[in-house]
């Protein structure tokens, strides 16, 4: 699936990214790089979400989200 | 260019009077103080690039306290060193700066902000830092303009050493900065900012084993509170002076399997970041070959990381022929092996990560909440602007009151001295009525201007980029260009430099086209005065009508240009969402009081010409002194000439012609040019306004033709200033000289249409 379409309060595992190499490159100096774990904290419709990467804040349009491929990750209790 | 000229810019830019004063001076009608603002920055820059020395030659002040030197001769010091100033958006790096240079630099708790970099100086002990404080950036790649600029500056020779600000609650994120820092080879310091949240939050960093890890100097500082800033500079001064670099204690890289590693280097006891043998291997291969072809050269391994990831810029500047080594680009794996490197720092040295949910976390699900969301934005609109009249209108009594007294006083002081009546005229009813009235609307001003600030420093107006991010996605905008727009109610100028942060041209150049209908603070007087005196009981609701008709129809031009574009629409926000904070009060009263020192300034520069001007032409006629009968004087024969074109609009009154195009220096002068128009020493209050209306009356000029004033004053061509600032941000004459006319004409239509349609009701 791609982050677009994540629910809010679930965290997510970055797969892939397929942006223009900018844009990519700026991402994964982000810190979202293969792997990371993405917490979706707020949706909106249109797919713009809030994530939160390496404890920072962003939010992402539809135009980067949908190009993010993640998985869900199972939730573990603290 | 004269040199000389150039360093004495430097050196004032230095002796913390840097730039930020120019957007107030190009509000001011002086843009051409901005060019050479940035001219002096350009110069620095072009500098920088040429490795030039630092010719920075000023010395610290006789004056123990003083954190702002001027320019003296130098050799009595020991040491003048300079110190770069990088980190992440929003780490607090300008209020550290501002903290040590004593410099009201703007501090903005949203990304995108310091575009250019600014510089100051400060004393510690003997010894004199200066100190340039660089655009906030999450990297140093070649992909954005103020990353190449960022990175350029520090690898030249004039930087002795950087000291890299972190805001250590979100340390993992701003190492990787820390790691770029590092491989360009210059002594850096890590200062680990906002330890105050980091403590109120339960976490806690183990400084005995980060500087092992990192091998660079740790310090914890708080830059709102102003702790450990001495022993930061302490460790500048210390660090920088070190020949024999400290080296990283050895660690395990788990991802690398060091044990199992057949690398002949002992690059772990050289270097912090140590990628994988396949990496290193082709950085040696890499840096053998920029020995050999470009021996001048200096820090190797850097510019052979550079070479692999095919950065642009290096790739160009020293062609490589390596097609075995440099098979692709290596960026990818370089960036992931840093995150892994950065992971193994924070599982040793974050200790409690976590353990409390962040206030931030708890708002957030109210204020970006999918349904919550929108409304509360706009009721925190409304309440802003409620608050701007209602508290204004609270406070201009007692100011009027002071300016009736004054004028007054001026009057008879000057009758009774003999001067003759032109002065006294001059005097009162053209300075004292055009700069004195406008005066009287500063509490509006103020209050307007203190609530943005709350928005901006609180950390709230970056979530109004994700907040209107769907209304403006069908608009064809991000969420991100809303920033400008609602920097436009306080001044369009800064709202047009801040649509700079928008990622595309198009972005830009819609954002600017837009942003002058979100009604500026300088059309609030107009406002403020033509409802009070024709909507008396709905004075509150005109305004605001305007204040929504201007931002509607600002929407509705955006969606008509996404109409006729043929591209499809692809939301690219992104935008960090800093923590909330509690507004720091020192931000915003620098913030507060560099709109209201504006603010006077315009009234003491622009508004004071333009009332002169205005008297003149007004009082003056082909046959000399009018006085009383301003019909035949210059002023009323050119403004009769142009009448006809805004008879249709119910304009067509010669003496609101000639405020509107004198409003066009600054739109308060629209009021002023009244004031001086029907010779009222004080627009504002009871009698002035009542005097007003029986004049305008007497025109034939009622209600209508008052909100069809409005409506162009909202509409039509924005002041000079804002003029000059589209057309250097866009840097084009032919879209500048577009907006002119595009604003023109939307505004003689609009008022046209309410105007007609008005009549008919």
């Amino acid at each position: 699936m791609t982050l677009d379409k994540a629910e809010s309060g679930k965290t997510y595992e970055v797969e892939s990214v397929d942006l223009p190499i900018g844009l990519h490159i700026r991402l994964e100096a982000l810190g979202m790089t293969k792997g990371t774990d993405i917490d979706v904290t707020e949706t909106k419709e249109h797919g713009t979400v809030i994530m939160k990467l390496r404890g920072t804040r962003f939010a992402v349009g539809k135009g980067i989200s949908s190009h993010i491929s993640v998985k869900e990750v199972a939730v573990h209790e603290h | 260019m004269n040199i000389d000229a150039e360093n004495e810019r430097n050196v004032k830019a230095a002796a913390g009077q840097p730039d930020v004063t120019a957007e107030a001076k190009a509000a001011a009608g002086q843009p051409d103080m901005t060019a050479e603002a940035e001219a002096a920055s350009e110069s620095l820059r072009s500098k920088a690039e040429a490795g030039e020395p630092a010719d920075f030659a000023a010395a610290a002040d006789k004056e123990e306290d003083a954190a702002v030197h001027e320019k003296e001769e130098t050799g009595t010091y020991k040491k003048t060193l300079t110190i770069a100033f990088a980190g992440n958006p929003n780490c607090g790096k300008t209020t550290l700066f501002n903290d040590y240079t004593g410099a009201n630099l703007k501090v903005a708790n949203w990304p995108g902000v310091s575009v250019e970099k600014k510089e100051g100086a400060m004393k510690y002990h003997d010894d004199t830092f200066k100190l340039v404080d660089l655009p906030g950036t999450y990297s140093l790649t070649a992909y954005t303009m103020e990353e190449t600029v960022s990175r350029n500056f520090i690898l030249s020779d004039e930087v002795d050493l950087i000291i890299d600000i972190a805001d250590a609650s979100a340390l993992e994120r701003n190492l990787y900065l820390t790691l770029q820092l590092i491989e360009l080879g210059k002594p850096v310091i890590l200062a680990l900012n906002m330890m105050d949240i980091v403590e109120k939050r339960g976490m806690e960093i183990d400084f005995h084993r980060l500087p092992e890890m990192l091998g660079i100097p740790c310090i914890p500082i708080s830059a709102r509170t102003k702790k450990g800033l001495n022993i930061l500079m302490h460790a500048a001064a210390h660090h920088a002076d070190s020949s024999e670099k400290q080296s990283p204690l050895i660690h395990q890289h788990t991802h690398n399997k060091e044990s199992q590693s057949h690398h002949q280097h002992h690059h772990h006891q050289q270097y912090v970041m140590v990628y994988s043998d396949e990496i290193e291997d082709k950085i040696d291969a890499v840096s053998v070959k920029l020995k050999e072809l470009y021996p001048s050269l200096t820090n190797y391994r850097w510019h052979a990381i550079k070479e692999l990831e095919k950065d642009t810029e290096i790739a160009e500047k020293y062609p490589l022929d390596l097609p075995d080594v440099i098979d692709r680009s290596y960026e990818d794996d370089i960036i992931t092996q840093k995150y892994d490197f950065i992971e193994e720092v924070i599982d040793e040295c974050l200790v409690n990560k976590d353990t409390k949910e962040a206030a931030t976390d708890r708002a957030d699900r109210i204020l970006t909440n999918r349904w919550l969301g929108l409304p509360i934005f706009l009721l925190i609109m409304a309440g802003v602007f409620v608050l701007t009249f209602a508290v204004g209108n609270a406070m201009k009594g007692g100011l009027e009151y002071l300016l009736d007294l004054f004028s007054n006083a001026v009057r008879s002081g000057l009758a009774s001295a003999g001067a003759a009546s032109p002065v006294i005229s001059l005097l009162c009813d053209g300075i004292i009525a055009g700069v004195g009235g406008i005066l009287t609307f500063l509490p509006n001003i103020f209050v307007l201007f203190l609530a943005l600030a709350f928005l901006e420093d609180s950390g709230y107006m970056s979530r109004v980029a994700y907040v209107m991010d769907g209304v403006m996605g069908r608009l064809g905008l991000s969420g991100k260009a809303f920033i400008p727009m609602i920097l436009g109610f306080g001044c369009t100028v800064p709202a047009i430099m801040a649509s700079r942060a928008l990622a595309t041209r198009k972005d830009r150049f819609r954002t600017m086209l837009i942003t002058p209908f979100f009604s500026c603070s300088a059309k609030l007087p107009i406002y403020v005065l033509f409802s009070g005196m024709f909507f008396p009981k709905f004075a509150g609701l005109a305004a605001f009508s305007l204040y929504a008709a201007g931002f509607l129809l600002g929407l509705l031009v955006a969606f008509l240009a996404k109409l006729f574009d043929k591209e499809p629409y692809e939301n690219d926000l992104l935008i960090e969402l800093p923590e909330y904070k509690r507004p720091s009060s020192h931000t915003i009263f620098i913030y507060v009081w560099e709109k209201v020192k504006d603010y006077l300034t315009r009234a003491g520069t622009i508004i004071f010409i333009a009332s002169i001007v205005m008297w003149f032409i007004l009082n003056f006629g082909p046959s000399g002194f009018v006085g009383s009968s301003m019909e035949n004087s210059f002023g009323s024969l050119a403004g009769k000439a142009i009448v006809p074109v805004f008879v249709p609009l119910g304009l067509g009154y010669w003496q609101i012609v000639v405020a509107l195009i004198a409003g066009i220096s600054a739109k308060e002068v629209v009021v002023s040019s009244c004031a001086v128009l029907f010779g009222i020493s004080n627009v504002q209050s009871a009698a002035g306004m009542s005097k007003m209306v029986t004049d305008l009356s007497a025109m034939g000029f009622g209600p209508l033709n008052a909100y069809c004033l409005m409506v162009f004053c909202l509409l039509y061509v924005p002041c000079i200033a804002a003029m000059a600032t589209i057309r250097r941000e866009s840097g084009s004459r032919k879209y500048t000289a577009f907006v002119i006319v595009f604003q023109l004409a939307i505004a003689w239509v609009v008022t046209f249409i309410i105007f007609q349609v008005g009549r008919i009701l």
